[in-house]
Order: C-alpha cells, then sequence, then structure tokens
C-alpha cells in the first residue's frame, strides 16, 4: 500500500513538474506534429495500402521515446540541479521506487503523441487509420510502454553514476529511433548493425506495434512476443541488479551530487 | 551513543586528461573519531573545505567511508543505510532542495509520503511544521515566488516531516534573517528538549556557542580540539577568539 502511494504520488508530480516545462511541452506536442509531416511525406509514395497507420504509429512513438529520453534521462539532471537528488536517494521509499513513479508518470503523459499524430495526420491528410485487430494493436502497445518502461530504468540508473547526463541523454535519442526502427525498418540498415539492434527492447516492441497493424500469421506475431517478453524480463532483472551495484559505486565515487 | 565515528577517512578521486589519464586524490577527512551522546546537540564547526560537509553526508548514509567506521543509531551508515533513513532527516543550508513548482504544502505532504508517514498523522505534521517556521499564511502559495529565507525555512520544516530521532543540520541558517536564524535555533532547543539529537554545522560561533553541548573543530580533515563550548574557551574568550587561537594557529 505505502508502495503504491508512492508511485502514485511521484507520478502525479512528476506529471506536473513535466508539463510545466517547455521544452517537454515541445517534445509533447510540436515533435509528433513535426514527426507526422516529415514522415507522411517522406513514405507518400510509399505504396503501401496501410502506410497511414504506419506514419502515426512511426511519428508517435519516435515522439514518445523523444519526451521519455528528455524527462526521464534527464530527471536526474533536474533532481540535481533542484538540490533534491540527495533527498529522493536516501529517502526510506526507496530511490528505485521513487524513479519507477517518475518514469510511469513521464511515460503514461507521453502517450499523448500518439493521439497527436493521428490527428496531425487526420486533420492535414485525411489519413485513413486502419486496425485489422483493435484488440492485438492495443495490447502490444501495452507491452512496448512496458518496454520503453524498463528500458528507461536503466538509462536513468546509469546516468545517476555520470556528471555528463544532458550530453548522453542527447546522445542516445536519434540513434535509438534508427537502431529500433521506429520510422525505417532495421532491414534498411547494413548487416553489421543489426545484432546491435536485436539486443535493444524498443525493436522488438516496434515490431510487434508493426505486426499487430499488418495482416500476418499470428505465429510471426507471438515469436516477437515471446523474445519482447524476455529481453525486457532480461533488461528489468539487469536493472536490478545494476541498481545494487550502483547504489555501492554512487557513495564511493561521490558522483550523485557533481554537475 | 547515538552516532560512534571511529578513525573516518574520506577521499575524492577524480582522473583528468583521455591519453595519459592522471589520477589525483584529495583527502577530506583523514583519520577522525567521536562520539555523539542521544539527546544532545553536537557542533562541527571549521572553515570551508575542512571535511564538516563529507562527515555529515557520510552520516546521513549519502556517501561511503573510504575507511575507518561510521555507526548511527548502532548501524553501519554504509552497510545498513536502510535501517538509519527512516529514523534521521537532514537540513542543507541554501535554498535547493524542495520542489519549486509545488506549494509548500505538497512539498511536505510528498516528502512525508516518501517517509511512509501516514496520511493522518502527516497532515497535522504538517500543519505544525509549518506553523513552527511560520508558512502557514504561504503554504499553498508555488516555492517558486518564495524568497530565499522563506524556501530555507521550508526546508527546515521538510527535515521535521518523519519526527527524526537524529537531525543532521549543514549550515543551516545560510541565507537565514535573523529572525528566521532566531527560530531554527528556538526550533533546535525545542527538538532536543523533547529528547532529540542534533549535529550541526555552522560559521556562526554565537550560534554553536548557543546550542551546542559538545563542540569539535576540524581543520583539514582532522579534529583540532573537542569539548563543551565552556572548556574551549579560556578565560575571558568568545568562542570566536577560542575558534582562531585553536584552527587560526594551525592555519597560520
Amino acid at each position: 500500500m505505502q508502495f503504491l502511494r508512492v508511485i502514485w504520488d511521484t507520478l502525479r508530480l512528476q506529471m506536473k513538474n513535466s508539463f510545466v516545462r517547455p521544452m517537454f511541452r515541445f517534445c509533447l506536442i510540436i515533435n509528433p506534429v513535426a514527426n507526422t509531416i516529415l514522415i507522411y511525406e517522406m513514405f507518400r509514395n510509399s505504396g503501401h495500402d496501410n502506410f497511414g497507420t504506419f506514419v502515426i504509429l512511426g511519428a508517435g512513438l519516435m515522439a514518445l521515446w523523444g519526451c521519455i529520453c528528455f524527462s526521464s534521462a534527464g530527471d536526474i539532471n533536474r533532481e540535481r540541479w533542484s538540490g533534491t537528488l540527495s533527498m529522493i536517494y536516501t529517502a526510506p521509499a526507496g530511490f528505485q521506487v521513487i524513479i519507477l513513479g517518475k518514469i510511469l508518470g513521464n511515460t503514461l503523459l507521453s502517450l499523448l503523441t500518439l493521439l497527436i499524430s493521428f490527428v496531425t495526420a487526420r486533420v492535414l491528410y485525411g489519413a485513413f487509420f486502419y486496425l485489422p485487430s483493435p484488440f492485438l494493436t492495443l495490447f502490444s502497445l501495452f507491452c512496448a510502454v512496458v518496454c520503453f518502461i524498463v528500458f528507461s530504468t536503466l538509462i536513468a540508473y546509469l546516468l545517476t553514476l555520470s556528471r555528463k547526463t544532458t550530453l548522453y541523454m542527447n546522445l542516445i535519442e536519434i540513434p535509438i529511433v534508427l537502431l529500433c526502427g521506429f520510422v525505417i525498418p532495421i532491414s534498411f540498415l547494413p548487416p553489421w548493425i543489426h545484432p546491435l539492434s536485436y539486443i535493444l527492447p524498443p525493436t522488438w516492441a516496434v515490431r510487434l506495434l508493426r505486426l499487430s497493424i499488418q495482416q500476418t500469421g499470428n505465429a510471426e506475431f507471438f515469436a516477437t512476443l515471446a523474445i519482447l517478453t524476455l529481453i525486457t524480463a532480461l533488461y528489468g532483472a539487469a536493472s536490478l541488479l545494476l541498481y545494487k551495484v550502483i547504489d555501492k559505486q554512487i557513495r564511493k565515487s561521490a558522483t550523485l551530487e557533481v554537475f | 551513543m547515538i552516532i560512534e565515528v571511529n578513525e573516518f577517512k574520506r577521499t575524492y578521486t577524480t582522473y583528468k586528461g583521455w591519453v595519459s589519464r592522471k589520477k589525483e586524490t584529495v583527502t577530506a577527512v583523514n583519520g577522525i573519531s567521536f562520539a555523539v551522546e542521544k539527546g544532545t546537540i553536537f557542533g562541527l564547526l571549521g572553515q570551508n573545505g575542512a571535511g564538516k560537509t563529507t562527515t555529515i553526508k557520510t552520516l546521513i548514509t549519502l556517501l561511503a567511508p573510504t575507511s575507518g567506521t561510521c555507526k548511527v543509531l548502532g548501524y553501519d551508515t554504509f552497510r545498513q543505510a536502510k535501517q538509519i533513513r527512516p529514523r534521521i532527516n537532514f537540513i542543507f543550508g541554501g535554498e535547493l532542495g524542495v520542489y519549486r513548482r509545488l506549494s509548500a504544502r505538497d512539498n511536505l505532504a510528498y516528502f512525508s509520503n516518501l517517509y511512509h508517514v501516514p496520511p493522518s498523522v502527516a497532515k497535522a505534521r504538517i500543519e505544525d511544521a509549518l506553523d513552527l517556521v511560520g508558512l502557514t499564511d504561504k503554504a499553498d502559495i508555488l516555492c517558486e515566488t518564495f524568497s530565499k529565507g522563506m524556501l530555507q525555512r521550508l526546508q527546515i520544516a521538510r527535515g521535521l516531516v518523519n519526527d527524526p530521532e537524529i537531525l543532521f543540520c549543514d549550515e543551516p541558517t545560510v541565507g537565514l534573517d535573523p529572525l528566521g536564524a532566531r527560530m531554527l535555533r528556538d526550533v533546535l532547543k525545542v527538538l532536543r528538549g523533547r529528547g532529540k539529537t542534533i549535529m550541526l554545522t555552522t560559521h556562526y560561533m554565537p550560534e554553536a556557542d548557543e546550542l551546542c553541548d559538545t563542540i569539535a573543530l576540524i581543520d583539514g580533515g582532522v579534529i583540532v580540539a573537542m569539548d563543551t563550548p565552556s572548556m574551549l574557551k579560556n578565560d575571558g574568550e568568545s568562542l570566536d577568539d577560542a575558534y582562531v587561537r585553536l584552527v587560526g594557529k594551525k592555519e597560520g
């Protein structure tokens, strides 16, 4: 119960704090609009039957990742600058629980990007949004959200070790978009890069979402779901282990409050 | 003893350069030992960079000792931090440490939650803390509109949300106006009267003289003197004079 209260309060605080930041509002509202226009123009002549749906999902996911990246990762820095990082780090509620609440708040608020992408494509281009199996797409979206939360948690933990948080969060945004096939399928990337894509959980989340809107067989969908579940669980376990190491390392190297 | 520090040493290591990395080690605290009795105010005084903040940050479980041991409430501050954290709190000087886009009341409610204070208890405690620091009438205003002194008062209130057994105060009156500083001193005296233990660092000697039961003078990471304020002073001497005599002598 205490755990849930901390999560709920942190989630609400995070949404409130994030939304008042102009940078977050830019990522949340302007980014998906710009992404949708650019990607729509790129794919306009692709010849794909349901390309509007791909554009909306691609643009929305890109903006969603941007929001998560600049808020979940950047939050460590913001807490550091506001002098509250040491307070939440030593709070009995547990740093892990507080970080989870923050990431949940950011991710749930950031889901608006998908709606904004849809509205943009619909209003500007009259784009058609067709979901052959709405339940499968909703389920895939849920899996993608869980995957993003776990992935962001790992990144947030790693960034507590460094004073170059801003640099790293800027460095990871676009490479993840490209490596995980948010917009352009990873088959377009050189083969030697593919292993790197495969070990990143968002690759499988994006693929699952794509499969849910393609009328392909169930076998491929469930195989992708199994890989996504496994890789997300591995990242989750790695996060837990990493936190134990980081918890000690932060206090040994005194990196928590350095800028 | 509620706090026990034994041969505590803390160094900071930095690396410079990309090709030939150079390691630089700075010793902030060099093998200090002291103990604090329950229900007393213990003052740690010293120059900037003397090792006061490093000592406090280690005792509040934020830093690991490089060597030696630090125990709070009988628990090791590095290995048993979880047992210590719910029972202590800390106030750092300056205007940081609160969420500026929340009101004072929302800040206190959030931190109460992080300290697992039941909502029914937290509500009354928050009202008491706001009243104690004179922020009741500003409780619902966003903190971004607060003055430095008001933020500092809110920090003090935040340090009380879990009714801590030990309160660590690192230069808590920095930036406070005379009335605010007096208010804090009164709060600390009330807390001592309730059996709480307080560890305080300050540069303001009259404050240390008025509040502390024991004072340790730290310089260059080592304790140069430790006693009651009256024992540290020679006849007719102020604590300021005693400080200059004991620390200044070494500095010179």
